[in-house]
């Protein structure tokens, strides 16, 4: 912002001395002129920040480049609609999807995400923030958290099918499990980069072990806690996919995975962008809320 | 022979760490000193020396080896409200506004209502001079006045000692001495027991009742002057003109620049 009003304030004040130039003679000409640059010549300079309006624009550009050239792919039939549809056939498909209760779907599918990913989340911070307090928890428990973590997910499909059935348990015990092993080795990382101070201040003022999480390792992590959650948050979706295609009728990926049995490749398309969307417009939610919540850091 | 009517005793204190392949470092040597009451103790030190492990051993966050420190006749087994620390770094919590912070102080107390916590934590706020900067947070102030919350928060948790771990050190020159000069103005009326760890040595004359020199590691008392007989009880920047005052730092800078050198040469020793 800066440097603009700069310009702007220099480009004022030259534009007020009309009688510059018949007045004084060589003198006026040696003063220097003021430097005016265009705000968006940073972004090709080396580790310059630009005005965030000039990077929304950038990454909205991006946008349009790629649907041009899907456009142009399409419109210009160089391929098969079967392979790539044309995105006015993605839209119209989408449309066909919302008036045949896709709602409900994205519903379904959104709820599955939140009751695992809260589920998680709930056992992960408290189980996190032990890990790092206390070295018998964190060593009871690392290395097998570090042995789950590293299986894939979808190796596990079979298991939560025998001991879950098909219902609404075996879905969210698979998404659990693709989260929780994850997020607790964040969470119990972000416990540990509270400075030592922080925790030595608070005990020499009194508080006792539980104060301490409480009122002091709690409050410090928080920030870089919430971070942990919006990552773990979109890998969640990851597996959601993973459960839906697997054994559902209901659900995102259930519509997605039916599409494509019957070769309609629009409502694919469709599916693939209605989670990305999900995705973006949550993980923005997400930002914009932390931004307000911890001001104090700015 | 430490006296009986010391406030804190060190007794035969020793502190020895593990290196990384678990050989026992001696960090400390058996100390013995005594402080009393209302005494302005600076610690200083050649780098390294364990000066600071002497200061956080009285705060209760490292225990002695061997030997042991009492407080008031009681032995210190742990960091509690009677010893104030303040740091250098991450001394204020960011969350909270400056008022928060102080009011943090007096949180785990029983004995005060919520009325007279906020009555107690104004009164400091007040006494360090940052009321106009009660609800900003800690991020929107400069560091010199975050270290003035940071020992605000400290006296109103009313310690029996406050420890302080070079308080000033990450700050620009005249602010140091902005904040050397209102420390004294708050010991006039607090007359807290004060252990100052610094590597500045004219901060450490400046402030000192009592200048204890320690040697490289392991620590051990080099040298312990009773600064506060030879200066005048009125201390301002420019007592650091006067002779007595240049001779106390030229005396303590020597000693301290000895055992740098003598450090540096047994290493040199060892490496070739």
């Amino acid at each position: 912002m800066r440097p603009v009003e700069a310009a702007i304030r220099d480009r004022a004040a030259t534009a007020t001395k009309p009688g510059a130039h018949d007045g004084g003679g060589g003198t006026v000409a040696s003063a220097p002129t003021p430097r005016q640059e265009k705000a968006w010549r940073g972004l090709f300079r080396f580790r310059t920040p630009v005005r965030p309006d000039i990077e929304l624009w950038v990454g909205i550009g991006a946008f349009a480049i790629v649907l041009g050239a899907w456009l142009l792919a399409t419109e210009s039939q160089l391929v098969q609609p079967q392979f790539l549809p044309s995105p006015l056939a993605v839209v119209e498909a989408w449309w066909g999807l919302f008036q045949n209760d896709y709602l409900s779907d994205i519903g379904i599918s959104v709820g599955r995400v939140w009751i695992a990913f809260a589920a998680s989340a709930v056992i992960a911070i408290p189980l996190g923030m032990l890990m790092s307090s206390y070295r018998a928890v964190g060593a009871f428990s690392e290395p097998l958290i570090d042995f789950v973590r590293y299986l894939p997910v979808p190796a596990l499909v079979p298991l939560t099918l025998i001991w879950l059935g098909i219902g609404e348990g075996s879905k969210i015990a698979l998404l659990w499990i693709g989260t929780f092993f994850q997020l607790v080795l964040l969470i119990a990382d972000d416990a540990r980069r509270v400075p030592k101070e922080f925790i030595e201040t608070g005990r020499t003022l009194g508080a006792g072990d539980w104060a301490l999480m409480k009122d002091v390792l709690f409050r410090a992590m928080l920030p870089s806690m919430v971070d942990s959650l919006r990552v773990t948050l979109g890998w969640c979706w990851t597996y959601l996919l993973i459960a839906e295609i697997v054994a559902s009728n209901s659900g995102i990926g259930y519509e997605l995975w039916t599409a494509r049995r019957y070769g309609k490749t629009p409502e694919v398309f469709a599916g693939i962008l209605t989670i990305g969307i999900i995705g973006l417009a949550s993980d923005q939610l997400i930002r914009a809320g932390h931004r307000r919540a911890f001001r104090y850091l700015a | 022979m430490p006296s009986d009517d010391g406030f804190i005793e060190f007794q035969g204190v020793t502190k020895r760490f593990a290196d990384h392949r678990g050989a026992a470092i001696d960090v400390v040597e058996p100390l013995t000193l005594s402080i009393a009451r209302g005494e302005f103790v600076v610690f200083v030190g050649p780098s390294g020396c364990g000066k600071t492990t002497v200061m956080r051993m009285v705060g209760g966050l490292e225990t002695p080896s061997e030997g042991a420190i009492m407080l008031q006749g009681r032995e210190i087994t742990g960091p509690s409200r009677e010893k104030g620390m303040v740091f250098q770094a991450y001394s204020s919590f960011p969350w909270l506004t400056v008022l928060g912070n102080v009011r943090f102080g007096l949180r785990y107390r029983r004995d005060l209502t919520a009325v007279e916590k906020d009555r107690i934590a104004r009164h400091y706020l007040d006494l360090v001079k940052l009321t106009p900067f009660a609800d900003f947070y800690v991020n929107r102030i400069s560091g010199g006045m975050r270290q003035r919350v940071a020992i605000a928060r400290t006296l109103a948790a009313d310690p029996l000692v406050l420890l302080m771990d070079e308080p000033f050190g990450a700050l620009d020159a005249l602010t140091r001495e902005r904040l050397q000069l209102q420390l004294l103005e708050l010991q006039k009326t607090e007359r807290k027991t004060v252990i100052f760890v610094t590597h500045d040595v004219d901060e450490a004359v400046l402030l000192a009742d009592r200048v204890i020199v320690f040697s490289a590691r392991p620590a051990r008392v080099l040298r312990d002057l009773r600064v506060g007989a030879l200066l005048p009880a009125e201390r301002s920047l420019d007592l650091q003109e006067s002779a007595t005052f240049r001779q106390l730092r030229q005396e303590v800078l020597a000693l301290i620049r000895d055992e740098e050198e003598r450090t540096e040469a047994a290493e040199l020793a060892a490496a070739s």
